[in-house]
């Protein structure tokens, strides 16, 4: 690593930067506060925030920026929230987030010309509509990001730093001219969606909207390979200064993914020289952000397996690979057209989203398929008289609990958000803040522990029907009782066929689980015009769900965790990996395909050598080429983690997956530690 | 009916058993003893009972039902007693059928990734008629592959040869006396099948575990070296002593008695195959 960067690095694991952030929290005018219209206060509060924020530059840097400013004040007043929320559907806090924007298009345009789009498009309007407020929101916003950029122009002239002096005299306000200037562009978008209380912001297709400008700067000769890479290191870096301002359900949980690879609109090949970069610069980090996810498909070389396992290897919990193969049609066969869909980048996490022209909500909630399974055997085990008959109750509860999650998604109210709409791709154009739609506003629902529900139902069927090993009352009775007195009971259960052993027993069950929640799903419409999708992930629900669940007939105690995403249960012994890939390649992937991976844990001393990297690359390959949607791998060492809850002063750096993201262990509450611990190695 | 086989373990991706990602099934029973053997559970070819220490709170219930205190005859009784589910079967009997169709469930996969089957153990040729019967049911159908220590008869050992597809042959100590000590048994049989192998026409690596002061001396190395060198060895794996060999002992219910430094680094020394133009590895 470069001398300067290597500055940089340092700067950011000592962690005294954050001394220089201000102590007292940061108020809005009074004058702000009393703008009634959404949008222009919104405006105006990122715009006093700019205000206040103070630009600190560093010696060695050459993009810079760092927060000061630690928390951003609300929009709404107490009670005027409380009005407001008011038999609303409230969702995420109310924020728009979890979404990607159109870095091709503000990258392309920049700031100005957005800004004389916005005076063409504020004539149409009477002055006191709607549409015209909305409009002035997006320009007060324009004034806010020219004013960061001054702020810091200003800083970097007087520290002497000339290049970013010169950059900033161009970018934001005008398109880059080559790849430095656009990583101070996509800096400055960066940090100024983190200011506006935007969250989970997404870094897109990085390798495809920034390679024009990386080009350039090669084929004029401007930009060596090892200032590519340290602008990119320092670019990475930065991303991770404020990261612990940022909301989440946990730390790390900040939605910094950036997608690598895949196919451009017209169905051609992405992956290039950047994309080669940016995984490098990555494995020299060891940084939680951005996590890298890399688009696959039939088509991609071997070599790009190998260079992403060597990231698992390292134990960052990505790259995370998403199928072009499955996921591309099953896209277009939700109604996104072919463009659009092969455009597609991961949300947050591994949600399926389309950058710049989506305003969805992808993880709008989460069906508890145990929940619904055990609700139903406790109701209905006892006077049904086949397996298929309970399986057909099962079947229709799914389908009423998805009409209520449904239901429970009308009446949303979302906070305007301007600044985001500014680059998205066409929010100006049709005279609308983001919050209110664009050309796609579909909802999608998680899947949270498909395996224990197919579990469960496989061990009632095997005792209750077919071996009649044990009476419903009993094995209602047992479940209540938390197994306690029921030993023998429960090892029967727990011997009984799990999903991941690639038998069609209890496999057949999760496929038409799964079949019946895009059944269940399909035909739905929300408020907006959107669909529903159906996925399999589990977000923080596999604690959340699991923890209020009693036992159920797979063997799993009252409050045991289900297993993360699309996985198998957690503490029952599996045959293997290429088991685990036949089973979880069952289902009808591309009819759930909201996004939610395949997770497969390995242990650390699976990649000592070259042979153990190369067929672990070998078989993500595998996985792509059978049909799976997405996978996520882990390299973990189960002793590290235990030694790290008893000494974190040791493993201050230690990363690990969580559900969609990678976080530092130590950061982590016990529960989320406790089911890292818990989940299966695949040793070997 | 045909002979059952016992197994203790199926590992799938296993991908230090031989080329591409593979199954490996691990056999019960060995005729070695060798002084270092990380898999004590594949010594003895009966199913046991084994009970993991780690966690026991030694509440007693598994002694409680216990009906054969003077030596367990593995009757399981204890096995759905123990609150903390530490106690199970070491071994699960198969038919060389049942063994087969679960094995070729996965063949898509293994032959997709260049891969197959490997059988290792224990010591599989200790079982040998199941393992035959069962490299007859895989025959064409899957890779296979098996990970011996040449300890068998040579008729047997040729039979086994006839219906494979690739062999990790070990050659642990070629010194007759140390042999004996550290191995319980001579080189003499080993040897005599390690020059049928060679010229048998089957695809085979020599595998060396690198036991401080046992294996790993120069003068070990050199005689192996030397043997590879004669052969037709397609390379040499060198497999460096792990400290945790020791840790599955209590488990079975015998003691780890390692008669060399466990603590000393193995001395990982290429050199004695590199001069010979020997293709060497570690593994």
């Amino acid at each position: 690593m470069e001398e300067r960067v290597k500055k940089i690095y340092e700067r950011l694991q000592k962690r005294e930067y954050r001394n220089l952030r201000r102590v007292e929290d940061v108020a809005l005018s009074n004058d702000c506060k009393q703008i009634s219209d959404l949008a222009l206060r919104s405006a105006r509060r990122l715009y006093e925030l700019v205000a206040q924020e103070q630009a600190v530059l560093f010696e060695e840097d050459r993009i810079g920026m760092m927060r000061t400013i630690t928390s951003v004040p609300p929009l709404l007043q107490e009670e005027e929230q409380k009005a407001l929320y008011l038999g609303r559907f409230v969702f995420d806090s109310a924020q728009v987030g979890n979404i990607s924007s159109d870095y091709e298009g503000i990258l392309a345009d920049g700031f100005l010309k957005k800004r004389a789009l916005l005076s063409v498009q504020k004539e149409k309007y009477a002055t006191d509509s709607k549409q015209f407020k909305e409009l002035e929101a997006m320009n007060v916003c324009i004034d806010a990001i020219l004013l960061l950029a001054e702020k810091y122009r200003a800083e970097a002239e007087k520290m002497g730093n000339t290049r970013l002096a010169e950059a900033l005299k161009r970018v934001p306000m005008y398109a880059p001219n080559g790849y430095y200037e656009a990583l101070v562009m996509m800096r400055m978008i960066n940090f100024t969606l983190w200011l506006n209380a935007n969250k989970h912001n997404t870094l897109g297709r990085f390798d495809e909207y920034m390679y024009p400008y990386f080009l350039k700067d090669v084929e004029r000769g401007s930009i060596t390979r090892e200032e590519a890479l340290a602008l990119t290191q320092e670019f990475f870096i930065d991303l991770n200064f404020d990261a612990d301002l940022y909301p989440g359900v946990q730390q790390g949980d900040n939605g910094q993914s950036l997608v690598l690879g895949g196919v451009n609109a017209d169905g051609d090949p992405v992956w290039n020289e950047l994309s080669e970069l940016c995984l490098e610069a990555s494995l020299s980090l060891n940084l939680i952000d951005p996590k890298i996810n890399i688009r696959v498909s039939k088509e991609t070389p071997f070599s790009v397996y190998e260079k992403g396992t060597l990231l698992t290897k390292q134990g960052l919990g990505f790259p995370q690979y998403s199928n072009d193969d499955v996921v591309i049609p099953a896209l277009c066969k939700m109604g996104y057209d072919l463009c659009d869909a092969r455009n597609y980048v991961v949300a947050a996490c591994w949600e399926f989203i389309i950058p710049g022209v989506a305003y969805e909500i992808p993880n709008v909630d989460a069906l508890n398929y145990p929940g619904i399974v055990l609700d139903v055997i406790k109701e209905k085990l006892v006077g049904v008289h086949s397996f298929d008959e309970l399986l057909s109750e099962v079947k229709a509860r799914i389908q009423s609990v998805c009409f209520s999650l449904a239901e429970g998604t009308k009446n949303i109210f979302v906070e305007p958000s301007p600044f985001q709409s500014i680059v998205m791709t066409d929010c100006i154009e049709r005279a609308q803040d983001i919050s209110e739609g664009a050309k796609y506003n579909n909802y999608g629902f998680h899947g949270a522990g498909l395996s224990t529900a197919a579990d469960s139902l496989a061990a009632v069927k095997k005792l209750v029907f077919e071996e009649k090993a044990v009476t419903a009352q009993e094995l209602i009775c047992a479940l209540d009782n938390d197994f306690n007195g029921y030993g023998n009971l429960r090892a029967q259960c727990l011997a009984c066929p799990k999903m991941g052993n690639n038998d069609d027993f209890v496999d057949g069950i999760a496929v038409a689980l799964t079949d019946c929640f895009a059944d269940s799903l399909a035909g739905l419409k929300n408020e907006r015009g959107g669909i529903f999708r159906a996925g399999t992930g589990s977000a923080m629900y596999y604690i959340w769900y699991s923890e209020k669940l009693g036992a159920t007939p797979d063997g799993r105690k009252k409050g045991e965790p289900f297993s993360a995403n699309y996985s198998p249960s957690l503490n029952v012994k599996f045959d293997g990996v290429l088991s685990v890939i036949h089973s979880f390649t069952k289902p009808h992937l591309e009819r759930v395909c909201n996004g939610g991976p395949l997770t497969l844990e390995f242990h650390d001393t699976l990649f000592r050598n070259e042979e153990g990297t190369q067929k672990v690359a070998r078989l993500v390959k595998l996985f792509v080429e059978n049909g799976g949607h997405q996978l996520q791998l882990n390299a973990i060492n189960r002793e590290t983690l235990l030694d790290a809850q008893k000494h974190p002063e040791d493993h201050k750096n230690l990363i690990v997956r969580v559900w969609g993201w990678s976080g530092y262990f130590n950061e982590l509450d016990l529960e989320y530690q406790n089911h890292i611990i818990k989940r299966i190695e695949f040793l070997s | 009916m045909s002979k059952e086989g016992i197994i203790f373990s199926i590992e799938e991706f296993s991908v230090y058993d031989g080329p591409g990602i593979r199954t490996t099934v691990f056999f019960k029973g060995c005729p070695l003893r060798c002084n270092w053997c990380h898999n004590p559970e594949g010594l003895e070819a009966r199913v046991q009972v084994v009970k993991s220490p780690n966690g026991c709170i030694a509440c007693g219930a598994c002694k409680e039902v216990c009906k054969y205190k003077e030596g367990c005859v593995a009757c399981g009784a204890c096995i759905p007693v123990c609150p903390r589910s530490l106690i199970r079967f070491s071994g699960t009997k198969y038919t060389a059928e049942a063994l087969s169709k679960k094995l070729l469930k996965n063949a898509d996969y293994l032959s997709q990734a260049g891969g197959g089957v490997t059988f290792s153990g224990g010591e599989c040729f200790m079982q040998w008629e199941f393992l035959c019967e069962v490299l007859t049911l895989l025959k064409g159908k899957v890779h296979t592959a098996i990970q011996t220590c040449g300890y068998a008869s040579n008729e047997v050992f040729c039979k086994g040869l006839s219906l494979v597809d690739y062999v990790m042959f070990d050659l642990k100590i070629l010194d007759e006396e140390k042999a004996r000590k550290f191995t319980g048994v001579g080189t003499e049989q080993i040897l005599k099948n390690f020059r049928s192998l060679s010229t048998s026409g089957v695809p085979f690596v020599v595998r060396v575990p690198l036991i401080p002061d046992v294996t790993d001396t120069e003068e070990n190395l050199k005689a192996i070296a030397e043997t590879v060198a004669q052969s037709n060895a397609r390379g040499v794996e060198l497999l460096p002593y792990n400290k945790m060999a020791g840790s599955k002992y209590t488990m079975v219910g015998k003691v780890y008695n390692p008669l060399f430094d466990e603590q000393k680094a193995p001395n990982v020394n290429l050199a004695p195959f590199v001069q010979r133009g020997i293709k060497v590895k570690i593994m």
